[in-house]
């Protein structure tokens, strides 16, 4: 494998941690051990002052991210303006290091889904998210990174494969990767395909940022699915994917674990981070001899 | 024009029981009332039926989860 634009003393991956009230006290007291908190920006949108400015208290101790969950970028729809506005006043006041949100549709005809949802894959909404994320670059003033999402229904319509249709949008887009290591994790043992191939088949180049979390198992009809639900501990799988993108990455990656409810001692919660730093140390270090073999 | 329509399905079988089990005794008469296309509606007989009944669910949770009830 070959590296480019590499500058092994650059590379510094953070590891931190989704903010969620619940954890809050665990997060303020340990920010020696976490580099950066990721927050949802939806939360805020509407937030008394004083919550805001908390915020801005925060992103003086620490780096501070922004995390979107409801634009319903991957649409043929075009995103609400009102909301991206929203998100502008966000980052201008927070300045995030960088902001992000999902390849998903959220709402169709009226409806509301109240989640993420994974649009059928087909040129309508590849060019749908393209000229979304354009938008949102506008109103913005910076583009998001995007997320692949998880999804328990192969979605109806489609006429790509997730791998295609993700690196379609990245690639007519002016927007990097999140990735989400769960959902990809998820995703590949529901629908039967090799979740490694599957990172190594994105652009390592795009990929900035990752995901951290954990799932479970549910059934219907006989059938079993793994559900990232955000409330079970990281499975070791995740870190093997972690430690294969932090060989493949030219540049440092900001990885955060989000946990959204079944809240542990924060103990439990620094652990996996220290089990995160470990996956990228090990992955580094195979990435930093690969390319010291082929100096010399 | 038509994606857009599908969406719109999509979002309503997903959030909606009553649309959804029409659906799912229905799904050509159904796709084809909401004004879908052909390939549309093909696809739509062939749903992942397990997929689309763990959607619905796990949204469901997620909503109550946000709303409390």
């Amino acid at each position: 494998m070959k590296f480019k634009n590499d500058d092994n003393n650059q590379i510094r991956d953070r590891v931190g941690l989704g903010w969620r009230r619940e954890l809050a006290l665990g997060i303020l007291s340990h920010l020696d051990r976490i580099d950066v908190v990721e927050v949802i920006a939806d939360d805020l949108f509407d937030a008394p002052r004083g919550e805001r400015r908390a915020l801005r208290t925060l992103s003086a101790q620490t780096a501070v991210v922004l995390h979107g969950v409801s634009l319903g970028l991957a649409s043929s729809v075009p995103v609400e303006t009102k909301l991206l506005e929203k998100t502008a006043r966000l980052c201008e006041e927070v300045t995030p290091d960088y902001w992000s949100e999902h390849l998903a549709f959220v709402r169709g005809g009226g409806v509301e889904i109240g989640h993420l949802t994974a649009p059928p894959r087909t040129d309508a909404t590849i060019e749908g998210a393209s000229a979304n994320l354009e938008l949102a670059r506008k109103v913005v003033g910076s583009a998001p990174l995007v997320e692949n999402i998880a999804t328990l229904i192969d979605p109806p319509g489609s006429d790509y494969d997730e791998i295609d249709w993700v690196n379609r949008i990245i690639y007519s887009a002016p927007c990097d990767l999140l990735l989400d290591l769960h959902n990809l994790h998820a995703n590949a043992t529901n629908f039967g395909y090799d979740a490694m191939e599957f990172l190594i088949g994105l652009p390592a180049e795009r990929i900035t940022a990752v995901h951290l979390a954990g799932g479970k198992w549910v059934e219907a009809l006989g059938e079993r699915r793994l559900l990232d639900d955000h409330l079970h501990d990281v499975p070791d799988a995740i870190y093997k994917l972690l430690s294969e993108l932090a060989a493949m990455a030219p540049h440092s990656l900001t990885v955060v674990l989000e946990r959204d409810g079944a809240y542990p001692p924060i103990e439990v919660l620094l652990r996996q981070l220290d089990r995160a730093r470990e996956a990228l140390a090990e992955g580094r270090s195979r990435r930093f001899e690969l390319i010291e073999k082929e100096a010399a | 024009m038509s994606a857009s329509r599908l969406e719109a399905f999509l979002a309503k079988i997903y959030v909606d029981e009553n649309s959804r089990e029409r659906f799912l005794a229905d799904p050509r008469g159904e796709a084809a009332k909401a004004g879908l296309s052909e390939p549309e509606i093909e696809a739509l007989e062939k749903i992942d039926r397990a997929g689309l009944i763990l959607t619905a669910q796990s949204l469901q949770k997620k909503r109550q989860r946000l709303t409390g009830k």
